[in-house]
């Protein structure tokens, strides 16, 4: 590979590291991917750029409070952790309850989609089968 | 073994490199990948992210730390380099020594094995 572009690419995979690490580092890993690739490896050079990209934004996520699944552990800082953990039990609750409320077999359901001339717009309406019944016979 | 084990969990090789080229002395980061391909005889190379991310841990879990500033300043004096220096800390010292003790106790374990699959063999 060219060396001002693998030079290129390494300062485009430095710029993307997040800021505190670049400060502290960049300067001295250009300097380093200089020294080296006069001697001509660059492929790994890249590589290990890239990875180290990963793992700067990898360990970004897991310190800000995210769940570690890989690792087994749960991350859980004061504030964001808790909130996350919260919604995200929260989400799945809905997501279970709406999938066995919806498999249970007196749950079919009929979609109907109704336009009202009086009050200009449609009204989409997923109700079980009971109730339309219901509703049918209601209606005039 | 030796009882700083137990709250020295076992290193990475990139971590165990990186401490022992810094036990032989201050160095800046590519000394560092210099001194690691010399001790491994060229088989284990480091590169610049996988060094950086390292000293970073290191340095978080008070293992490693900057030179003292007398120390970069007789380099940048001697016009030898204006590079920024690290250096292994007590703690960081404590952490290989329980390593190499663990690695000790690994070998010893080993030999023993190799000895006894020889003698049942005989």
């Amino acid at each position: 590979m060219n060396r001002s572009v693998s030079r290129f690419a390494y300062r485009l995979l430095l710029g993307m590291h997040p800021a505190s690490f670049q400060n502290e580092f960049g300067a001295e890993m250009l300097w380093i991917f200089e020294e080296e690739s006069r001697q001509g490896a660059v492929s790994h050079l890249l590589l290990d750029g890239a990875l180290s990209l990963l793992r700067q934004h990898w360990r970004i996520k897991r310190e800000s409070g995210m769940l570690s699944i890989c690792s087994g552990e749960v991350i859980a800082n004061p504030g964001v952790g808790a909130v996350r953990l919260l919604q995200a039990g929260l989400t799945l609750c809905a997501i279970l309850g709406s999938v066995m409320f919806l498999s249970g077999p007196a749950h079919s359901f009929d979609p109907s989609i109704r336009w009202s001339a009086q009050e200009p717009c449609y009204t989409i309406s997923l109700q079980p089968v009971t109730h339309m019944a219901e509703i049918r016979r209601t209606l005039p | 073994m030796a009882s700083g084990s137990s709250k020295n969990p076992p290193l990475s090789a990139a971590t165990l490199h990186i401490l022992l080229a810094l036990a032989g002395g201050n160095l800046h980061g590519y000394g560092i990948i210099q001194e690691v391909a010399r001790n491994s005889d060229g088989h284990y190379r480091l590169g610049p992210g996988t060094l950086y991310d390292n000293l970073k841990k290191l340095m978080d879990a008070g293992l490693v730390a900057d030179a003292p500033k007398t120390f970069a300043a007789k380099r940048k004096a001697a016009k030898e380099d204006d590079r920024r220096f690290y250096t292994l800390t007590r703690d960081g010292r404590a952490a290989l020594a329980s390593e190499v003790d663990r690695l000790q106790s690994v070998v010893t374990q080993a030999r023993l094995r190799l000895q006894e699959a020889r003698s049942g063999r005989a």
